[in-house]
Protein backbone atom coordinates (compact mmCIF):
# COMPACT_ATOMS: atom_id res chain seq x y z
CA UNK A 1 0.00 0.00 0.00
CA UNK A 2 0.87 3.50 -0.92
CA UNK A 3 3.13 5.61 2.44
CA UNK A 4 2.35 9.09 1.25
CA UNK A 5 -1.05 10.83 0.84
CA UNK A 6 -1.93 14.51 0.91
CA UNK A 7 -4.70 13.51 3.45
CA UNK A 8 -5.40 11.09 5.92
CA UNK A 9 -8.57 10.82 8.21
CA UNK A 10 -8.65 8.76 11.14
CA UNK A 11 -11.78 7.20 11.85
CA UNK A 12 -14.48 5.43 8.83
CA UNK A 13 -17.48 5.93 10.96
CA UNK A 14 -20.08 8.31 9.67
CA UNK A 15 -18.11 11.25 10.17
CA UNK A 16 -14.55 10.21 8.98
CA UNK A 17 -16.86 8.60 5.61
CA UNK A 18 -18.72 11.32 4.93
CA UNK A 19 -15.21 13.50 5.00
CA UNK A 20 -13.54 10.89 2.75
CA UNK A 21 -16.09 10.95 0.35
CA UNK A 22 -16.47 14.31 -0.13
CA UNK A 23 -12.85 15.32 0.07
CA UNK A 24 -12.42 12.41 -2.86
CA UNK A 25 -15.27 13.99 -5.37
CA UNK A 26 -12.73 16.49 -5.97
CA UNK A 27 -10.29 13.93 -7.24
CA UNK A 28 -7.47 15.98 -7.02
CA UNK A 29 -6.35 14.39 -3.41
CA UNK A 30 -4.86 11.25 -2.32
CA UNK A 31 -6.61 9.74 0.67
CA UNK A 32 -6.43 7.58 3.28
CA UNK A 33 -8.72 6.56 5.47
CA UNK A 34 -8.08 4.27 8.59
CA UNK A 35 -9.97 2.81 11.25
CA UNK A 36 -8.72 0.62 14.07
CA UNK A 37 -11.72 -1.62 13.37
CA UNK A 38 -14.30 -1.86 10.70
CA UNK A 39 -16.82 0.82 9.93
CA UNK A 40 -20.07 0.25 11.75
CA UNK A 41 -18.03 -1.58 15.05
CA UNK A 42 -18.68 1.66 16.78
CA UNK A 43 -21.11 4.30 17.50
CA UNK A 44 -21.94 4.68 13.76
CA UNK A 45 -23.27 1.02 13.48
CA UNK A 46 -25.94 1.26 16.82
CA UNK A 47 -27.96 4.09 16.39
CA UNK A 48 -31.28 4.48 16.05
CA UNK A 49 -30.28 6.71 13.20
CA UNK A 50 -33.26 9.44 13.33
CA UNK A 51 -32.48 12.53 11.14
CA UNK A 52 -33.38 14.60 13.69
CA UNK A 53 -33.68 18.36 13.83
CA UNK A 54 -36.67 19.82 15.53
CA UNK A 55 -35.70 20.53 18.99
CA UNK A 56 -32.07 20.64 18.79
CA UNK A 57 -31.40 24.17 20.85
CA UNK A 58 -30.10 26.65 20.55
CA UNK A 59 -31.32 27.51 17.15
CA UNK A 60 -28.12 28.24 15.60
CA UNK A 61 -27.34 24.04 16.39
CA UNK A 62 -30.57 23.12 15.00
CA UNK A 63 -30.39 25.16 12.09
CA UNK A 64 -26.75 23.48 11.18
CA UNK A 65 -28.58 20.18 11.91
CA UNK A 66 -31.59 21.66 9.30
CA UNK A 67 -28.82 22.48 6.88
CA UNK A 68 -27.58 18.91 6.93
CA UNK A 69 -30.69 17.47 6.99
CA UNK A 70 -31.26 19.43 3.54
CA UNK A 71 -28.15 17.83 1.74
CA UNK A 72 -29.85 14.00 2.04
CA UNK A 73 -32.26 13.94 -0.84
CA UNK A 74 -28.95 15.88 -2.68
CA UNK A 75 -26.69 13.27 -1.18
CA UNK A 76 -28.74 10.47 -2.15
CA UNK A 77 -28.22 11.18 -5.86
CA UNK A 78 -25.11 11.25 -5.61
CA UNK A 79 -24.21 8.03 -3.66
CA UNK A 80 -27.17 5.88 -4.17
CA UNK A 81 -29.92 4.81 -2.13
CA UNK A 82 -29.68 5.09 1.67
CA UNK A 83 -33.11 4.49 2.61
CA UNK A 84 -33.66 8.29 3.66
CA UNK A 85 -36.89 9.17 4.67
CA UNK A 86 -38.22 12.79 6.06
CA UNK A 87 -41.35 10.85 7.91
CA UNK A 88 -41.76 13.95 10.12
CA UNK A 89 -40.59 13.73 13.87
CA UNK A 90 -43.01 13.64 16.53
CA UNK A 91 -41.68 14.62 20.40
CA UNK A 92 -44.17 13.58 22.96
CA UNK A 93 -44.64 15.45 26.18
CA UNK A 94 -46.68 13.66 28.96
CA UNK A 95 -47.61 16.95 31.05
CA UNK A 96 -49.81 19.47 30.13
CA UNK A 97 -47.43 21.89 31.85
CA UNK A 98 -44.83 21.66 28.92
CA UNK A 99 -46.69 22.89 26.47
CA UNK A 100 -45.61 26.50 27.51
CA UNK A 101 -41.85 25.35 27.00
CA UNK A 102 -42.97 23.66 23.37
CA UNK A 103 -44.64 27.03 22.30
CA UNK A 104 -41.36 28.89 22.96
CA UNK A 105 -39.62 26.29 21.57
CA UNK A 106 -41.77 26.96 18.08
CA UNK A 107 -41.07 30.37 18.35
CA UNK A 108 -37.30 30.42 18.46
CA UNK A 109 -37.32 27.69 16.26
CA UNK A 110 -39.16 29.53 13.66
CA UNK A 111 -36.46 32.50 13.96
CA UNK A 112 -33.84 30.28 11.97
CA UNK A 113 -36.85 28.60 9.44
CA UNK A 114 -37.60 25.48 10.98
CA UNK A 115 -40.79 24.93 11.37
CA UNK A 116 -42.33 23.71 14.61
CA UNK A 117 -45.73 22.30 15.15
CA UNK A 118 -47.50 22.33 18.90
CA UNK A 119 -49.83 19.68 19.08
CA UNK A 120 -52.80 19.38 21.07
CA UNK A 121 -53.44 14.82 22.04
CA UNK A 122 -56.04 14.63 19.53
CA UNK A 123 -53.76 16.32 16.86
CA UNK A 124 -50.92 13.88 17.89
CA UNK A 125 -53.32 10.81 18.04
CA UNK A 126 -54.22 11.79 14.53
CA UNK A 127 -50.76 11.42 13.22
CA UNK A 128 -49.96 8.63 15.37
CA UNK A 129 -53.25 6.40 16.21
CA UNK A 130 -50.93 4.05 18.28
CA UNK A 131 -49.60 6.45 20.60
CA UNK A 132 -50.81 6.36 24.01
CA UNK A 133 -53.74 8.34 24.99
CA UNK A 134 -51.91 9.51 28.49
CA UNK A 135 -49.71 11.97 26.22
CA UNK A 136 -50.66 15.69 26.47
CA UNK A 137 -49.23 16.51 23.23
CA UNK A 138 -46.16 16.92 21.35
CA UNK A 139 -43.84 18.79 19.05
CA UNK A 140 -43.97 18.19 15.52
CA UNK A 141 -41.67 18.82 12.64
CA UNK A 142 -41.86 17.65 8.48
CA UNK A 143 -38.07 18.08 8.82
CA UNK A 144 -37.68 15.08 10.63
CA UNK A 145 -36.45 11.45 9.76
CA UNK A 146 -34.32 8.65 9.59
CA UNK A 147 -31.80 6.85 7.40
CA UNK A 148 -30.74 3.03 6.79
CA UNK A 149 -26.80 3.87 8.95
CA UNK A 150 -25.43 0.85 7.57
CA UNK A 151 -26.14 1.40 3.70
CA UNK A 152 -25.25 5.14 4.24
CA UNK A 153 -21.93 4.38 6.01
CA UNK A 154 -21.64 1.13 3.04
CA UNK A 155 -22.54 4.04 0.45
CA UNK A 156 -20.25 6.94 2.04
CA UNK A 157 -17.18 4.42 1.54
CA UNK A 158 -18.14 2.68 -1.80
CA UNK A 159 -18.45 6.07 -3.58
CA UNK A 160 -15.27 7.30 -1.72
CA UNK A 161 -13.06 4.04 -3.32
CA UNK A 162 -14.74 4.96 -6.52
CA UNK A 163 -13.24 8.59 -6.43
CA UNK A 164 -9.47 6.73 -5.80
CA UNK A 165 -9.68 6.81 -2.14
CA UNK A 166 -7.92 4.47 -0.21
CA UNK A 167 -8.88 2.59 3.22
CA UNK A 168 -7.37 0.51 6.08
CA UNK A 169 -9.37 -1.12 8.40
CA UNK A 170 -8.53 -3.23 11.59
CA UNK A 171 -5.71 -1.03 11.83
CA UNK A 172 -5.16 0.70 14.90
CA UNK A 173 -2.99 4.63 15.13
CA UNK A 174 -0.77 4.05 17.70
CA UNK A 175 1.13 7.17 17.23
CA UNK A 176 1.04 10.78 15.18
CA UNK A 177 3.79 13.02 14.74
CA UNK A 178 5.23 15.83 12.55
CA UNK A 179 8.37 15.50 10.75
CA UNK A 180 9.52 17.91 8.33
CA UNK A 181 5.91 19.54 8.00
CA UNK A 182 4.77 16.08 7.08
CA UNK A 183 2.27 14.02 9.55
CA UNK A 184 3.92 10.66 10.21
CA UNK A 185 0.67 7.74 11.38
CA UNK A 186 2.40 4.92 12.88
CA UNK A 187 -0.21 2.49 12.31
CA UNK A 188 -0.09 -1.91 13.17
CA UNK A 189 0.64 -2.07 9.64
CA UNK A 190 3.45 0.28 9.52
CA UNK A 191 3.95 4.49 9.19
CA UNK A 192 1.66 6.72 7.12
CA UNK A 193 2.72 9.83 5.58
CA UNK A 194 0.45 13.02 4.82
CA UNK A 195 0.59 16.55 4.17
CA UNK A 196 -2.98 16.91 6.09
CA UNK A 197 -4.81 14.67 9.06
CA UNK A 198 -8.05 15.02 10.04
CA UNK A 199 -9.36 12.75 13.80
CA UNK A 200 -12.74 11.78 13.35
CA UNK A 201 -12.63 9.46 16.08
CA UNK A 202 -15.59 9.81 17.67
CA UNK A 203 -15.67 7.96 21.21
CA UNK A 204 -12.28 7.99 20.74
CA UNK A 205 -11.35 11.15 19.96
CA UNK A 206 -9.67 11.48 23.55
CA UNK A 207 -7.06 9.32 22.80
CA UNK A 208 -6.45 10.13 19.31
CA UNK A 209 -6.04 13.81 20.60
CA UNK A 210 -3.47 12.94 23.36
CA UNK A 211 -1.24 11.35 20.79
CA UNK A 212 -1.23 15.13 19.57
CA UNK A 213 -0.65 16.69 22.92
CA UNK A 214 -4.49 18.35 22.85
CA UNK A 215 -7.47 17.53 24.97
CA UNK A 216 -10.89 17.00 23.37
CA UNK A 217 -13.39 17.67 25.48
CA UNK A 218 -16.14 14.69 25.17
CA UNK A 219 -17.90 12.44 27.17
CA UNK A 220 -18.80 8.95 26.35
CA UNK A 221 -22.59 8.27 27.22
CA UNK A 222 -23.96 4.66 26.38
CA UNK A 223 -27.11 4.05 24.95
CA UNK A 224 -29.41 0.90 25.14
CA UNK A 225 -31.87 -0.36 22.34
CA UNK A 226 -34.25 -2.62 22.14
CA UNK A 227 -35.47 -3.88 18.90
CA UNK A 228 -39.10 -6.26 18.01
CA UNK A 229 -39.96 -8.80 15.85
CA UNK A 230 -41.16 -7.38 12.37
CA UNK A 231 -44.01 -5.63 12.45
CA UNK A 232 -46.83 -4.82 10.31
CA UNK A 233 -46.74 -0.83 9.51
CA UNK A 234 -48.33 1.17 12.39
CA UNK A 235 -45.97 3.82 13.12
CA UNK A 236 -45.41 6.58 10.13
CA UNK A 237 -43.34 9.06 11.46
CA UNK A 238 -39.87 9.25 13.63
CA UNK A 239 -40.82 9.60 17.15
CA UNK A 240 -38.31 10.68 19.95
CA UNK A 241 -37.59 7.77 21.21
CA UNK A 242 -39.36 4.92 19.13
CA UNK A 243 -39.22 4.48 15.06
CA UNK A 244 -40.27 1.57 12.99
CA UNK A 245 -37.74 0.45 10.39
CA UNK A 246 -38.83 -0.48 6.71
CA UNK A 247 -38.61 -4.26 7.58
CA UNK A 248 -41.26 -4.03 10.42
CA UNK A 249 -39.12 -3.76 13.33
CA UNK A 250 -39.40 -1.29 15.99
CA UNK A 251 -36.89 0.50 18.15
CA UNK A 252 -36.67 2.04 21.09
CA UNK A 253 -34.77 3.88 23.06
CA UNK A 254 -33.35 6.67 24.80
CA UNK A 255 -31.59 5.49 28.15
CA UNK A 256 -28.69 7.75 28.89
CA UNK A 257 -25.72 6.18 31.04
CA UNK A 258 -21.39 7.34 31.45
CA UNK A 259 -20.16 3.90 32.10
CA UNK A 260 -16.62 4.42 29.74
CA UNK A 261 -16.89 2.21 26.64
CA UNK A 262 -18.58 -0.57 27.58
CA UNK A 263 -21.08 -1.88 24.79
CA UNK A 264 -23.13 -4.38 27.05
CA UNK A 265 -27.01 -4.61 27.59
CA UNK A 266 -27.97 -4.49 30.69
CA UNK A 267 -31.33 -6.10 32.25
CA UNK A 268 -32.20 -2.99 33.95
CA UNK A 269 -31.84 -0.59 31.41
CA UNK A 270 -33.59 -2.89 29.02
CA UNK A 271 -36.68 -3.92 31.47
CA UNK A 272 -36.72 0.34 31.51
CA UNK A 273 -36.93 0.55 27.78
CA UNK A 274 -39.08 -2.38 27.43
CA UNK A 275 -41.63 0.36 29.76
CA UNK A 276 -40.90 3.26 28.31
CA UNK A 277 -41.89 1.32 24.69
CA UNK A 278 -45.51 0.81 26.49
CA UNK A 279 -45.49 4.24 28.04
CA UNK A 280 -45.35 5.73 24.12
CA UNK A 281 -47.04 2.64 22.28
CA UNK A 282 -48.83 0.37 24.76
CA UNK A 283 -50.31 -2.06 22.13
CA UNK A 284 -46.36 -2.91 22.36
CA UNK A 285 -46.91 -5.02 25.28
CA UNK A 286 -48.06 -7.74 23.10
CA UNK A 287 -45.03 -7.94 20.90
CA UNK A 288 -41.81 -9.72 21.28
CA UNK A 289 -38.47 -8.77 21.55
CA UNK A 290 -35.66 -10.25 19.30
CA UNK A 291 -32.98 -8.28 20.11
CA UNK A 292 -30.80 -5.66 22.23
CA UNK A 293 -27.87 -3.41 21.20
CA UNK A 294 -25.93 -0.74 22.89
CA UNK A 295 -24.23 2.06 21.37
CA UNK A 296 -21.77 4.96 22.90
CA UNK A 297 -22.66 8.30 22.00
CA UNK A 298 -19.84 10.85 21.16
CA UNK A 299 -21.04 13.66 23.67
CA UNK A 300 -18.87 17.30 23.62
CA UNK A 301 -18.57 18.64 27.17
CA UNK A 302 -20.83 21.53 25.95
CA UNK A 303 -23.31 19.61 23.57
CA UNK A 304 -21.80 20.94 20.56
CA UNK A 305 -19.82 19.87 17.57
CA UNK A 306 -16.34 20.55 18.22
CA UNK A 307 -15.12 20.97 14.17
CA UNK A 308 -12.04 22.76 12.69
CA UNK A 309 -8.37 23.34 12.58
CA UNK A 310 -6.82 22.01 15.50
CA UNK A 311 -5.22 24.54 17.64
CA UNK A 312 -1.57 24.88 17.38
CA UNK A 313 -1.24 22.15 15.23
CA UNK A 314 -0.66 23.23 11.68
CA UNK A 315 -2.87 21.12 8.94
CA UNK A 316 -4.53 18.83 11.85
CA UNK A 317 -8.15 19.28 11.90
CA UNK A 318 -10.88 17.47 14.18
CA UNK A 319 -14.59 16.42 13.64
CA UNK A 320 -16.22 15.06 16.74
CA UNK A 321 -19.46 15.15 17.68
CA UNK A 322 -22.75 13.90 18.93
CA UNK A 323 -25.46 13.45 15.98
CA UNK A 324 -23.33 12.05 13.38
CA UNK A 325 -25.61 11.07 11.00
CA UNK A 326 -27.78 14.25 11.10
CA UNK A 327 -25.04 16.06 10.81
CA UNK A 328 -22.57 14.20 8.02
CA UNK A 329 -23.71 15.37 4.66
CA UNK A 330 -22.86 19.46 5.99
CA UNK A 331 -19.62 18.18 8.16
CA UNK A 332 -18.08 16.78 5.04
CA UNK A 333 -18.89 19.25 2.90
CA UNK A 334 -17.70 21.67 5.55
CA UNK A 335 -14.74 19.97 5.99
CA UNK A 336 -13.62 19.71 2.26
CA UNK A 337 -14.16 23.74 1.92
CA UNK A 338 -11.62 23.53 4.71
CA UNK A 339 -9.08 21.68 3.85
CA UNK A 340 -9.47 22.59 0.46
CA UNK A 341 -8.36 26.37 1.61
CA UNK A 342 -11.67 27.98 0.98
CA UNK A 343 -13.82 29.45 2.67
CA UNK A 344 -16.40 27.26 4.78
CA UNK A 345 -20.12 27.90 3.63
CA UNK A 346 -20.92 28.69 7.47
CA UNK A 347 -18.56 29.83 9.98
CA UNK A 348 -17.00 27.11 11.89
CA UNK A 349 -15.46 29.58 14.64
CA UNK A 350 -18.12 28.84 17.58
CA UNK A 351 -17.34 24.60 16.71
CA UNK A 352 -13.49 25.43 17.04
CA UNK A 353 -11.71 23.28 20.14
CA UNK A 354 -11.15 26.72 21.13
CA UNK A 355 -13.86 27.60 22.74
CA UNK A 356 -13.53 25.12 26.10
CA UNK A 357 -11.39 26.61 28.85
CA UNK A 358 -10.32 23.65 29.68
CA UNK A 359 -8.04 23.41 26.37
CA UNK A 360 -4.61 23.11 27.49
CA UNK A 361 -1.35 20.97 26.52
CA UNK A 362 -1.10 18.41 27.38
CA UNK A 363 1.92 17.49 25.96
CA UNK B 1 -23.95 -26.14 -2.09
CA UNK B 2 -23.22 -23.32 -4.15
CA UNK B 3 -23.63 -19.20 -4.09
CA UNK B 4 -26.92 -19.23 -3.21
CA UNK B 5 -26.94 -21.39 -0.29
CA UNK B 6 -29.11 -20.24 2.75
CA UNK B 7 -26.48 -19.52 5.60
CA UNK B 8 -29.09 -17.53 7.81
CA UNK B 9 -32.58 -18.70 7.84
CA UNK B 10 -34.20 -15.85 10.15
CA UNK B 11 -32.83 -13.14 7.76
CA UNK B 12 -32.40 -15.53 4.38
CA UNK B 13 -29.11 -14.41 3.59
CA UNK B 14 -26.97 -16.56 1.17
CA UNK B 15 -22.76 -17.69 1.11
CA UNK B 16 -22.65 -14.71 -1.88
CA UNK B 17 -24.61 -11.94 -0.03
CA UNK B 18 -21.57 -13.16 3.37
CA UNK B 19 -18.97 -13.30 0.68
CA UNK B 20 -19.61 -9.58 -0.62
CA UNK B 21 -19.36 -8.70 2.46
CA UNK B 22 -15.90 -10.45 3.45
CA UNK B 23 -14.82 -8.69 -0.04
CA UNK B 24 -15.34 -5.27 1.50
CA UNK B 25 -12.93 -6.13 3.99
CA UNK B 26 -14.93 -7.27 6.84
CA UNK B 27 -13.11 -10.48 9.05
CA UNK B 28 -15.28 -10.66 11.73
CA UNK B 29 -19.20 -12.08 12.15
CA UNK B 30 -20.53 -8.91 13.87
CA UNK B 31 -19.23 -6.50 11.33
CA UNK B 32 -20.46 -9.07 8.48
CA UNK B 33 -23.99 -8.88 10.51
CA UNK B 34 -24.07 -4.94 10.55
CA UNK B 35 -23.40 -5.37 6.27
CA UNK B 36 -25.89 -8.27 5.71
CA UNK B 37 -28.12 -8.48 8.84
CA UNK B 38 -27.07 -12.16 8.76
CA UNK B 39 -27.84 -13.32 12.74
CA UNK B 40 -30.09 -10.07 13.16
CA UNK B 41 -33.64 -12.29 13.53
CA UNK B 42 -35.52 -14.37 16.03
CA UNK B 43 -32.54 -17.20 16.21
CA UNK B 44 -29.73 -14.05 16.80
CA UNK B 45 -27.03 -16.04 15.13
CA UNK B 46 -27.61 -19.25 17.27
CA UNK B 47 -27.68 -20.95 13.89
CA UNK B 48 -25.84 -19.26 11.50
CA UNK B 49 -22.88 -18.09 13.81
CA UNK B 50 -20.25 -20.66 13.21
CA UNK B 51 -20.98 -21.56 9.36
CA UNK B 52 -20.39 -17.35 8.66
CA UNK B 53 -17.00 -17.89 10.85
CA UNK B 54 -16.03 -20.82 8.47
CA UNK B 55 -16.57 -19.06 5.34
CA UNK B 56 -14.05 -16.20 7.01
CA UNK B 57 -11.99 -18.70 7.41
CA UNK B 58 -12.06 -20.62 4.50
CA UNK B 59 -12.07 -17.18 2.46
CA UNK B 60 -9.22 -15.35 4.39
CA UNK B 61 -7.13 -17.91 5.87
CA UNK B 62 -7.88 -16.84 9.16
CA UNK B 63 -7.57 -19.89 11.85
CA UNK B 64 -11.23 -20.81 13.13
CA UNK B 65 -10.17 -19.85 16.36
CA UNK B 66 -8.96 -16.07 15.92
CA UNK B 67 -12.44 -15.41 14.39
CA UNK B 68 -14.54 -13.37 17.26
CA UNK B 69 -18.10 -14.96 18.02
CA UNK B 70 -21.10 -11.81 17.81
CA UNK B 71 -21.26 -11.00 21.88
CA UNK B 72 -24.50 -12.51 23.73
CA UNK B 73 -27.24 -10.00 24.66
CA UNK B 74 -30.24 -9.99 26.57
CA UNK B 75 -33.35 -11.86 25.85
CA UNK B 76 -31.26 -14.63 24.97
CA UNK B 77 -34.40 -15.72 22.87
CA UNK B 78 -37.89 -13.85 22.02
CA UNK B 79 -39.49 -12.18 25.06
CA UNK B 80 -42.67 -9.92 25.34
CA UNK B 81 -42.05 -6.66 25.95
CA UNK B 82 -44.82 -6.81 28.54
CA UNK B 83 -42.62 -9.62 30.22
CA UNK B 84 -39.68 -7.56 30.08
CA UNK B 85 -41.38 -4.56 31.43
CA UNK B 86 -42.98 -5.98 34.90
CA UNK B 87 -45.11 -3.93 36.45
CA UNK B 88 -42.43 -0.38 37.37
CA UNK B 89 -43.05 3.34 35.72
CA UNK B 90 -40.21 4.09 33.45
CA UNK B 91 -37.79 6.27 34.28
CA UNK B 92 -36.43 6.63 30.70
CA UNK B 93 -36.47 10.31 29.78
CA UNK B 94 -38.47 11.84 26.91
CA UNK B 95 -36.68 13.26 24.13
CA UNK B 96 -39.01 16.73 24.30
CA UNK B 97 -36.97 17.00 27.42
CA UNK B 98 -33.93 17.56 25.57
CA UNK B 99 -35.35 20.86 23.76
CA UNK B 100 -33.82 23.40 26.64
CA UNK B 101 -34.51 26.98 26.63
CA UNK B 102 -31.73 29.85 26.41
CA UNK B 103 -29.67 29.66 29.50
CA UNK B 104 -30.53 26.49 30.70
CA UNK B 105 -28.18 23.44 31.03
CA UNK B 106 -27.97 21.50 27.41
CA UNK B 107 -27.87 17.45 27.64
CA UNK B 108 -29.15 17.57 31.31
CA UNK B 109 -28.26 13.86 32.33
CA UNK B 110 -31.66 13.10 34.47
CA UNK B 111 -31.34 9.39 34.59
Amino acid sequence: MKKSYDVIVVGSGVVGSSITYHLSEERNKEILSIDKDFPLSGTSGSTQAWVWVHNKTPAWYGELNMYSAELYSFLERKIGDVEYKRTGGIAPFFSEADREKALRLAEKQAEVGIKVEVLSRDEVLEKEPSLSRSIAGATYSKIDGNVNPFRLIELYIRAARKNGAKFSFYNPVMDITKENGLFKVTTQDGDYFSNQLVLAGGPWSKSLGKLLGIDVPIKQVRGQIVVTEPLRPFLSHTIGGVRQADNGEVLIGYSKEEVGYDLRSTLDIVQDTARMAIDFVPALEKVNVVRCFSGIRVMPEDGFPILGGIPGIEKGYIAAMHSGITLSPLVGTLMTELLSGGETSIDLERYSLNRFDSLQSIG
Amino acid sequence: MDKSTIVCRCEEINIDEIESAINLGARTFNDIKRLTRCGMGPCQAKCCMNLVRQIISDKTGQPLHEIRPPRMRVPLGVTRMGALAGSQASSVTSVFGESTEEGETVHEEKL
